[in-house]
């Protein structure tokens, strides 16, 4: 990376050099697009490895022109210094129109090239299905479209200021969001109050759930273990508490606890906000104005907040 | 270029020009920016009228038109009037200008005067659903543009009566003028969203 | 051909206010003066930079541990939204519009702005919004907790159901400032197009006028459409109207898209003019022209239309549908090739340079490095697949941080610095800047990058407590946070002592060109008065051996006996 306009004639030394640094360079930038898989949760979906390999490809070519760039500064810091009581002045070079079409040519190619590649991913994904609007209080499912190609569900994802509640078909309701792996589910994601957002971090999907719009969505998961669910869109006073887990296990396992739960009865589930808010009142009520929590959520699987999550 | 002996001199004169359209550079982009808040406002209300569940609020069936129209007719005609108002000024017809302009405001008035009748008679209110908002909204924030553009014309007459006032040019007519045909083109925009496309 | 360039249009303002007095007093009056007006902007933001960087150390503090157990959630709420708030709107926009009222007039030899009492008066908005602001920490319920994106319905519950309320407040405050700015805007634009010097075309224009031109074209087309989402989010909060509401039929989606079509373009307000520091501070310490000039220029202008069709990319997730998501994806990818011109651009004019190392240059290479960095996270952002991984969470916060804080504020400071001479008549004292620049590089950097990490991990953003894995990447956050805190204390020592009893500065102390290094240091009232000079060369003539304007020496001498 390159302006050695200065020297008349090619210089050997000056393309010895040049030729090291970008080799170095190249190097670098691509053991961080390794390294850069480490900075993730475990792959637990479909979706995951295929946005983790376009987060590796741009961290590459990110650090290539991170690298490059610092390390040409990094040059005229060490090299470029004017001695002290130096008041002359560096060479006079008003621009070159070949370097900056290059440059200009040159990111365009990249940022293209990028941008189709996330365009292939992102149809890869095959996670958002259509959004329809309905009015409040009328039936949101009967607006809602159903994912054809999904094996489980519609599973009934509804949020609320602070709590989950996963209804499925045959009408289990829980607390915590338990799914078969490898197979296609289809959500169909409701909030009855605020903006709210359904992220698994380890799944590497985040779909935002609008209050008045019933929102179609799928996933493959496709690896068992206990995954954090989190709101990731700001909900009000206890939006961090708003959390539970994802459980995803065997198919039989599943259609197991399919099976128990439904025979067991309804119960209050899991509402952080709620003991949080108890907490509050209890002493004295401190603290800015807030909305009441919701009254927690009347499941057949109450779930348990304490045992630990594996990403 | 500069010789140090000429150093100390100014071999340039230091003019004294004046500028005109100073102000009016100003004006025209406030008027700009000003447009689209309306922008916003009409995109908010397409968004609205196609995508809402429910869009009139129960028991109202549409506005009726006819008034607005006759409401737009004179508004519309208003700005030709103003536009008449300004050529007798530029031509030196101080009292042309005074009468055609005391027309025009009254024209604007009579407006006024039609958007209170028609709001009076209606039976949604601004929190019926988004229909409501936005109508109440749009005819409301336009109509505050409308009292505005009297207020300035009434100032601009005043004015008139001041010796001299036109000296220095006559920069406070363009621009309200200009004002006036900017709020006349948004409620055209305005009666064909709102009135016009309730048909289709 | 030195006289016969001359362009008749004059720069004489009609100044309402002669003869303002010459103390400190009149930095407490409604004083008409861009350069008093200037000074008030950029006194009255970094005041307000102190308490916003307050708020920003209890939220460090409150993250420092995984449970919320330094403030009730609701409080940590209310301050993580003032923090945003007043850092945007009571610090960045207000210091920005000061740099332009120092800058502006005198890099292009106008005596005043071009309306100075419209000017004043968007001043003086600024303490009235934020009385206002500051007020709504001690209504009942406690100022606006929805952060300062405001997004319905959460900012449109009003829990305690009164009439006046924090988001109420925040709503009037933000209309306040979103009309203080167009004022400004009005103001700087008409300036700049009308009241150059004679032969001052716009490829003779220094390029901070450029950017903050093209920034300022951003507030006048971005702003009213904020303000118009605004006006139907207090209708919603306080007259029942249910334009974002869904019980009403109402769309809350639609208030996003007002938000970012003004909010994204509001980073390139702010960082466009911090392009145009580091074109004027490169140069002048690398002590080489500007390379490429024209493109540098022209590239601000892609990035003002560029930046206006990019909003929805803050929108991936909310339900956008796929082919919206990617038209804006591609948009968003383009912003980053006019910006790469710019980058190149400085790089280039670095190289082969003789680069003095004095603070202002030690603040923008560092913001250079750092806007980089954010750069190449930001088309990351613009990738549906990963934004869809990592919005909303903090890598976010920590992408957007490395541009408003670790470029845009670095950038501002070198501004400081730089010019600080020249307005106030005395040197700074180098130590100390350097001082302030170690604490602030180090400080950045140990806030801001590890959450890059905490974000990819998926620990979201605005959360008063959070899953205990992430808590390695709070604790040095946290500490980088207070570290910057520590930075203020050199910062207010050597602007307050230097102000005070610096040595007294030479009308060009660092051998700078612009109009502006013309003119004695303070500069007079009405800048160069009658005696304009006339451009003949683009002010990036380091080392080429010709003069900047008609007469240079005459110029030089007049500053130097004033």
């Amino acid at each position: 990376m390159t302006t050695t306009t200065n020297k008349k004639g090619p210089n050997i030394r000056a393309i010895v050099i040049i030729s090291v640094a970008v080799a170095l360079n190249l190097l670098v930038a691509f053991q961080m697009a390794r390294w850069s898989y480490s900075w993730f949760p475990p792959q637990a979906s479909s979706a995951a490895p295929y946005v983790d390999d376009l987060f590796a490809l741009e961290t590459g070519i990110g650090s290539f022109l991170w690298f490059g760039l610092t390390g040409v500064i990094g040059w005229t810091l060490l090299f470029n210094r004017a001695p002290k009581y130096d008041e002359s002045y560096g060479e006079p070079i008003e621009g070159n129109n070949r370097l900056e079409i290059t440059w200009t040519v040159i990111p365009t190619v990249i940022v293209f090239a990028i941008a189709i590649y996330s365009m292939q991913v992102n149809d890869k994904l095959e996670a958002l299905g259509p959004k329809h609007k309905y009015a409040i209080g009328s039936d949101p499912v009967a607006v809602a479209a159903v994912d054809p190609r999904a094996t489980v569900g519609p599973i009934d994802v509804i949020a609320r200021q602070w709590s989950w509640e996963f209804i499925y078909p045959d009408g289990v309701r829980s607390s915590e969001l338990h799914l078969p792996i490898n197979q296609r589910v289809n959500f169909r994601l409701i909030s009855e109050d605020v903006n709210h957002s359904f992220y698994v971090p380890a799944f590497r999907l985040k779909q935002d759930i609008i209050p008045g719009s019933v929102i179609s969505y799928s996933l493959t998961p496709t690896r068992e273990g206990r995954f954090r669910l989190r709101d990731a869109m700001f909900s009000g006073a206890y939006f961090s508490n708003n959390q539970t887990d994802v459980i995803v296990e065997s198919p039989e396992s599943f259609s197991s606890w399919l099976k128990t739960t439904a025979k067991k009865p309804l119960q209050p589930g899991l509402s952080p906000g709620s003991e949080l808010y108890a907490k509050r009142l209890a002493t004295g009520d401190k603290g800015w104005a807030t909305v009441p929590p919701a009254p927690a959520p009347m499941v057949n699987d109450p779930g348990d907040a304490s045992i630990p999550h594996d990403a | 270029m500069t010789s140090s002996d000429s150093s100390l001199q100014l071999n340039h004169t230091p003019g004294q020009v004046k500028h005109s359209g100073h102000n009016l550079t100003g004006f025209v982009i406030f008027l700009c920016s000003e447009s689209i808040i309306f922008l916003a406002f009409f995109a908010g209300f397409s968004l609205f009228k196609l995508t809402s569940p429910e869009w009139l609020p129960p028991g109202v069936d549409g506005l009726d038109i006819k008034m607005p129209l006759i409401n737009t007719l004179v508004l519309v005609s208003s700005s030709f009037v103003a536009y008449v108002a300004e050529r007798y000024l530029h031509k030196g017809n101080l009292w042309g200008f005074r009468i055609v302009w005391l027309i025009t405001m009254l024209m604007g008035t009579y407006f006024v005067y039609g958007q209170y009748v028609e709001w009076s008679g209606l039976e949604f209110g601004l929190s019926s659903g988004v229909f409501g908002g936005t109508f109440y909204l749009l005819t409301g924030f336009h109509g505050l543009h409308v009292i505005t553009g009297i207020g300035l014309m009434g100032l601009m007459l005043y004015h008139s009566f001041r010796p001299g006032n036109y000296d220095k040019g006559e920069m406070g007519v363009t621009a309200v003028s200009l004002f006036w045909h900017f709020v006349d083109v948004i409620w055209i925009i305005l009666f064909v969203l709102i009135y016009v496309w309730q048909r289709y | 051909m030195t006289s016969t360039n001359f362009d008749p249009r004059i720069l004489k303002a009609p100044h309402p206010v002669p003869g303002a007095p010459d103390n400190w007093k009149r930095f407490l009056s409604f004083n008409t003066d861009a350069k008093v007006i200037g000074i008030q902007y950029i006194a009255t933001s970094l005041l307000f930079l102190l308490v916003g960087g307050l708020l920003a150390m209890i939220v460090r503090g409150e993250l420092i541990t995984p449970p919320a157990d330094l403030v009730d959630p609701t409080v940590y709420n209310g301050l993580y939204t003032m923090h945003g708030t007043v850092m945007l709107f009571l610090f960045l926009f207000p210091v920005l519009n000061g740099l332009n009222n120092l800058l502006i007039p005198t890099m292009i030899g106008a005596p005043d702005m071009a309306f100075p009492r419209l000017n004043a008066a968007a001043f003086w908005l600024v303490p009235v919004f934020a009385v206002l602001l500051m007020g709504s920490f001690f209504i009942p319920g406690g100022p606006a907790q929805a952060g300062w994106w405001s997004y319905p319905p959460i900012s449109i519950q009003n829990p305690l159901g009164h009439f006046i309320n924090g988001e109420q407040i925040w709503l009037l405050a933000v209309a306040l400032s979103g009309i203080s700015s167009i004022f400004g805007a009005i103001n700087f634009v008409t300036t700049i197009i009308r009241m150059r010097a004679p032969g001052m075309g716009f490829f003779k224009m220094p390029l901070y006028c450029w950017t903050a031109w093209g920034a300022q074209t951003i507030q006048l087309i971005g702003l009213p459409a904020l303000t118009g989402g605004a006006i139907m989010l207090l209708f919603d909060l306080s007259f029942g109207t249910s334009f974002f509401r869904p019980e009403g039929g109402g769309d809350p989606v639609l208030y996003q898209h007002f938000f970012w079509f003004y909010s994204h373009p509001a980073v390139y307000v702010m960082v466009l003019p911090v392009f145009g520091i580091f074109s004027e501070v490169f140069t002048c310490y690398a002590r080489k022209p500007l390379f490429g000039y024209k493109f540098v220029a022209l590239a601000s202008f892609g990035i003002v239309f560029l930046s206006l069709i990019v909003w929805v990319h803050h929108m991936f997730y909310t339900g956008t549908p796929n082919w919206m998501r990617i038209l804006f994806m591609f948009t968003t990818m383009t912003i980053a090739v006019p910006t790469g011109v710019k980058v190149f651009a400085w790089v280039a004019t670095l190289w082969g340079g003789k680069l003095r190392l004095t603070t202002p240059m030690l603040f923008c290479l560092g913001g250079l490095l750092n806007f980089i960095f954010a750069g190449i996270t930001g088309v990351m952002l613009g990738t549906v697949p990963i934004d869809i991984h990592v919005g909303n969470t903090y890598f976010v916060v920590a992408h957007f941080h490395y541009v408003i804080f670790n470029a845009i504020v670095l950038g501002v400071f070198a501004a400081v610095y730089h010019w600080f001479p020249k307005f106030t008549g005395h040197m700074y004292y180098e130590g100390l800047g350097k001082l302030h620049f170690v604490l602030t590089f180090v400080g950045c950097t140990l806030n801001w990058l590890p959450l890059h990490w905490a974000g990819l991990l998926g620990m979201p953003r605005r959360v008063a407590s959070y899953d205990p894995e992430f808590a390695i990447w709070n604790v040095i956050a946290s500490i980088g946070a207070f570290m910057l805190g520590v930075a203020a204390i050199p910062f207010i020592l050597n602007m307050v002592s230097s102000w005070a009893r610096g040595p007294k500065s030479p009308p060009n102390p660092w051998g700078a060109i612009g109009l502006e290094w013309l003119l004695p240091s303070p500069p007079p009232a009405e800048n160069f008065e009658d005696d304009v000079p006339t451009v003949i060369n683009n002010p990036y003539g380091y080392g080429l051996c010709q003069s900047q304007v008609v007469d240079e020496e005459y110029y030089i001498q007049r500053a130097k006996e004033a």
